[in-house]
């Protein structure tokens, strides 16, 4: 291992690194826009400015390989000299807009200004104007006079998702960012994730364009349900300290946008655009209210009917979600796991023009939890028909097929979201969604990764791990 | 004019340019010795010995470049000849592909054999058709003739040689991005290291050197390191190809022996300046040279070595003459409105502080000049130095202060008075 010095430091360097991934891994800052940890090396923007002793010159650390013996200064006077020059001209034509830019907050344009030049411009001319809102997809607008041309979008769209839906076209300071237009950026099933590595507010999310400021919003880590991958991601809602009473209250309990969380083992850095739209899926209208036959009841009642069901039932079938965490899969199994025939039941298919499966982080199988399942209750429901003997079907989730439920047999439905079979039910029984409580997903892979909640749960809907315990509880008095 | 000539070497007409007339002055007999009696380590051995500097404008040392090619590395490599001669003022390689295409094609057969290259390229300037047209040409004869293609004069060394054209991109005549535009992708210039000829077109080692410079190697082969070492200077050996143009009398290209008087070659060879003025300045080497004041040419040879100890560079060789009563400013002006235009927008410092010169300096010629504006030009001159991934933004900080540092009165003037000191026209008026 080729030993280095970074200011003086001595730091053993794995030999292929770079003085930049060297640094990074040592936890030394190293400024950059156009370097990020799963591209190739753009060497462009020129901020990661380093200077050898002795050297009367500043290089670049993202591209200089290590090597024995190496002195690297980081913050020399003419590394800071240099890196704020950079900034004057970074800024030369950016429109300096943060006021109403939702990148403001987190942009790393706006910190370096502030970290390494932080004086006005010493431009008198007039700014070199570009396109605003140019519509790059569906999902995406582009402001040209934010950009700048860092490359990263591109890259990202060759090297990562290898839509080559990117590119740049003109030169010098009129250089525009554009899609092609035979590979347009709407194909790309990751096409957002360009948003997030953008470094300035050039790229924007039209779901999340002027939804809200960045600092009145808190992340919360989960894990996307969206496939059998389980990508962490941070689930972004207003803070409780900046709650909204004047406006729509509804805004203090909604997902404003889903952003990736590192995660080496499962996503790396990236999430794919069904995971950004979470909030089509966890924000469906919700069931709220118990219910006996379509009659809105009290909670406990529902509970006690359901347990007459169970008590009274001969040859129960239960039906449990893969949406289920595993501490609630563990629960149904060891309270009622040896009172039912139980199958795993697969509560999301794919819907139609959603891609299946590639070779990047997109599984066929739509469902967070199914290994999970699978270990716990090995068999799975294969669609056909129920034996006939069945007097109680308990089902827990969506994507269930009452028309398979035999004739005579009781139904105990549990479920989070509005559905006519709702009212059908004998007891139904609303349940949590991932936002209201805590819990984990085993990803196909066997990683098991954790979510926190976002939201509170309101009190008429039940958690499904305590609600198990409590199914169990015969309602016969002991004799 | 010196006697001593290697490349201009017959009278141009209006078919000597042709492959049977070509043959009449010899040609393709070194190619028939090379392959036949040396081994590509000689080929390279004499190249080296020859000490011959690239022609480009770095004046690298082409032996050391080949050098660093690893014949039996187990990969392709490439040749590639750079004729996107795009630097403004230098029109020297339009010659050799107008008038002297086989030398070129001869001379890239030989240095594939050298370096074991089986695919060459000749990058060629989008602009250029007649040259374009006359090199077509001349493959097309050389594959018929069996000195391109396979089994090369019944031997075992076949090379291709495949001519691409460019599409007016200055930055294209850097290496780097020149290769990034044969693979067909946009041409920025490449980050450093890997060097070219570690991982150049295609990522295998390929070298990239400049039509004037590949020209040469006939006349090395043929006549032996030795013989061409005989003209010039001991450190920069053989001739130079030099594009006059600008306010002179006889503008053109001439092959001067490397350090051949200067003044000399202006006053008497080209004929002086235009109009019989006095003679302002020069740029000597393609605008991205640092401009030289009369007084300061006066004592000195066209020596890359000695207009380096002036402060300046011998560049491409396309010598811009400059006469008495130019404005500075307005000459300044085209000059950052070629680099603004040009800029490629890769790296940070040459795509915004482009712009910014310009801006300013339309600005002050425009009458709007603010004192602080030559502080400016020369800070951005600064902050492009060495800073940026090609050459192009340390180019254009050369010109600007070079400029500024011997014309800083014009300057200044022109920003107090919201005028040119002079008439202000670049072009030189006929009658006077």
């Amino acid at each position: 291992m080729p030993r280095i010095f970074i200011n003086g430091q001595p730091i053993d360097a794995e030999p292929q690194h770079t003085v930049m991934e060297a640094a990074r891994a040592n936890g030394i800052v190293i400024p950059y826009f156009c370097w990020h940890p799963q591209l190739s090396i753009a060497g462009s923007c020129r901020i990661c400015a380093i200077q050898i002793e002795d050297r009367s010159w500043v290089e670049i650390a993202c591209n200089m390989p290590v090597s024995e013996g190496l002195r690297v200064l980081t913050d020399s006077d003419q590394v800071k000299t240099y890196r704020k020059s950079i900034m004057q001209l970074m800024t030369l034509n950016h429109p300096v807009d943060c006021g109403i830019c939702d990148k403001a907050g987190e942009c790393t344009l706006q910190d370096y200004h502030y970290l390494y030049n932080g004086a006005p411009s010493l431009s008198r001319d007039v700014k070199v104007r570009s396109t605003k809102f140019h519509p790059l997809s569906e999902r995406i607008v582009l402001d040209n006079e934010r950009c700048i041309l860092c490359s990263r979008c591109v890259r990202f769209t060759r090297e990562i998702s290898k839509s080559n839906a990117l590119g740049i076209i003109q030169r010098g300071d009129a250089s525009l960012v554009r899609a092609a237009e035979d590979r347009p950026l709407d194909a790309d099933p990751y096409s957002d994730n360009v948003i997030d590595i953008c470094p300035v507010g050039a790229l924007l999310s039209r779901s999340f364009l002027y939804q809200s400021r960045v600092w009145y919003l808190q992340p919360t880590p989960s894990i996307c349900p969206g496939c059998a991958r389980g990508c962490t991601v941070n689930i972004w809602h207003r803070k409780a300290e900046w709650k909204l009473n004047a406006l729509d209250p509804a805004k203090n309990v909604r997902i404003e946008r889903v952003t990736p969380l590192e995660n080496p083992s499962v996503n790396g850095p990236w999430i794919c655009n069904k995971g950004r739209d979470l909030k089509q899926i966890l924000e469906r209208p919700r069931a709220e209210h118990a219910m006996q036959k379509g009659g809105v009841v009290d909670l406990a009642t529902a509970i006690r009917s359901a347990r007459r069901l169970i008590d009274h039932a001969a040859h129960p079938v239960a039906l449990v979600s893969n949406w289920g965490s595993n501490e609630e899969l563990a629960a149904f199994s060891q309270a009622l796991g040896a009172r039912f025939t139980t199958f795993v039941k697969h509560d999301w298919a794919a819907q139609p023009g959603e891609p299946i499966e590639d070779d990047l982080l997109i599984r066929a199988d739509k469902n967070p939890n199914t290994l999970a399942a699978r270990a716990l209750f090995p068999t799975v429901d294969d669609g056909g028909t129920l034996d006939g003997a069945t007097d109680l079907v308990l089902v827990w989730g969506e994507g269930f097929d009452f028309e398979r439920v035999p004739r005579g047999a009781a139904i105990i439905f549990l479920n989070a979201y509005v559905q006519p079979e709702n009212g059908h039910a004998d007891v139904f029984i609303p349940v949590s969604i991932q936002t209201e409580r805590r819990g984990h997903y085993t990803n196909f892979q066997g990683t098991v990764g954790a979510f926190e909640p976002c939201f509170p749960k309101k009190p008429s809907i039940a958690d499904a791990e305590a609600l198990f315990a409590s199914l169990a509880i015969s309602e016969v008095e002991p004799a | 004019m010196s006697n001593s000539k290697l490349l201009m070497t017959f009278p141009v007409s209006a078919t000597s340019h042709t492959l049977v007339e070509y043959r009449e002055r010899g040609g393709y007999a070194t190619l028939e010795k090379v392959l036949r009696q040396m081994t590509p380590t000689q080929v390279s051995a004499e190249i080296t010995a020859s000490g011959i500097q690239g022609r480009g404008g770095a004046a690298f040392p082409m032996g050391r470049k080949w050098g660093v090619v690893h014949l039996n590395d187990g990969q392709p490599h490439y040749l590639c000849a750079n004729a996107d001669e795009g630097e403004p003022g230098t029109f020297k390689d339009r010659w050799i592909l107008e008038n002297a295409p086989h030398l070129l094609v001869e001379s890239m057969v030989i240095a594939a054999y050298a370096l074991q290259v089986r695919n060459a390229f000749v990058y060629i300037r989008g602009e250029f058709d007649l040259p374009y047209r006359r090199l077509a040409a001349a493959v097309d004869e050389a594959y018929q003739a069996g000195y391109l293609g396979a089994r090369i004069l019944g031997t075992d060394v076949s090379c291709d040689l495949v001519i691409y054209r460019g599409a007016g991109s200055y930055v294209c005549g850097e290496a780097s991005a020149l290769l990034t535009s044969i693979e067909g992708r946009k041409p920025y210039p490449r980050n450093r290291p890997p060097r070219l000829t570690v991982r150049g077109l295609y990522q295998r080692p390929t070298v990239v050197n400049n039509v004037e410079t590949l020209a040469n190697i006939v006349g090395i082969v043929a006549n032996g390191a030795q013989a061409f070492r005989a003209v010039g200077t001991a450190k920069n050996p053989g001739t130079r190809l030099i594009s006059i143009s600008g306010h002179i009398s006889r503008p053109g290209v001439y092959e001067i022996e490397v350090g051949y008087p200067w003044s000399k070659f202006i006053h008497e060879d080209c004929g002086g300046v235009s109009g019989g003025r006095q003679l302002k300045a020069v740029i000597p080497g393609g605008i991205s040279t640092k401009v030289l004041t009369a007084a300061e040419i006066e004592p000195l040879h066209l020596d890359n070595q000695e207009v380096e100890a002036a402060g300046s560079s011998l560049g491409s060789g396309g010598m811009i003459v400059i006469a008495e009563g130019t404005c500075m400013v307005r000459l300044l002006q085209v000059m950052l409105r070629f680099y603004h235009h040009e800029s490629c927008g890769q790296c940070t410092p040459c795509r915004e502080g482009m712009g910014w010169l310009h801006r300013i300096i339309d600005r002050v010629v425009a009458g709007d000049g603010r004192p602080e504006d030559i502080e400016r030009l020369y800070q951005i001159s600064a902050w492009n130095d060495g800073t940026t991934i090609c050459g192009m933004g340390d180019a254009a900080g050369y010109a600007t202060s070079g400029v500024l540092n011997k014309f800083r009165d014009e300057f200044e003037y022109f920003i107090d008075n919201k005028r040119s000191r002079l008439h202000g026209n670049l072009e030189c008026l006929a009658s006077s």
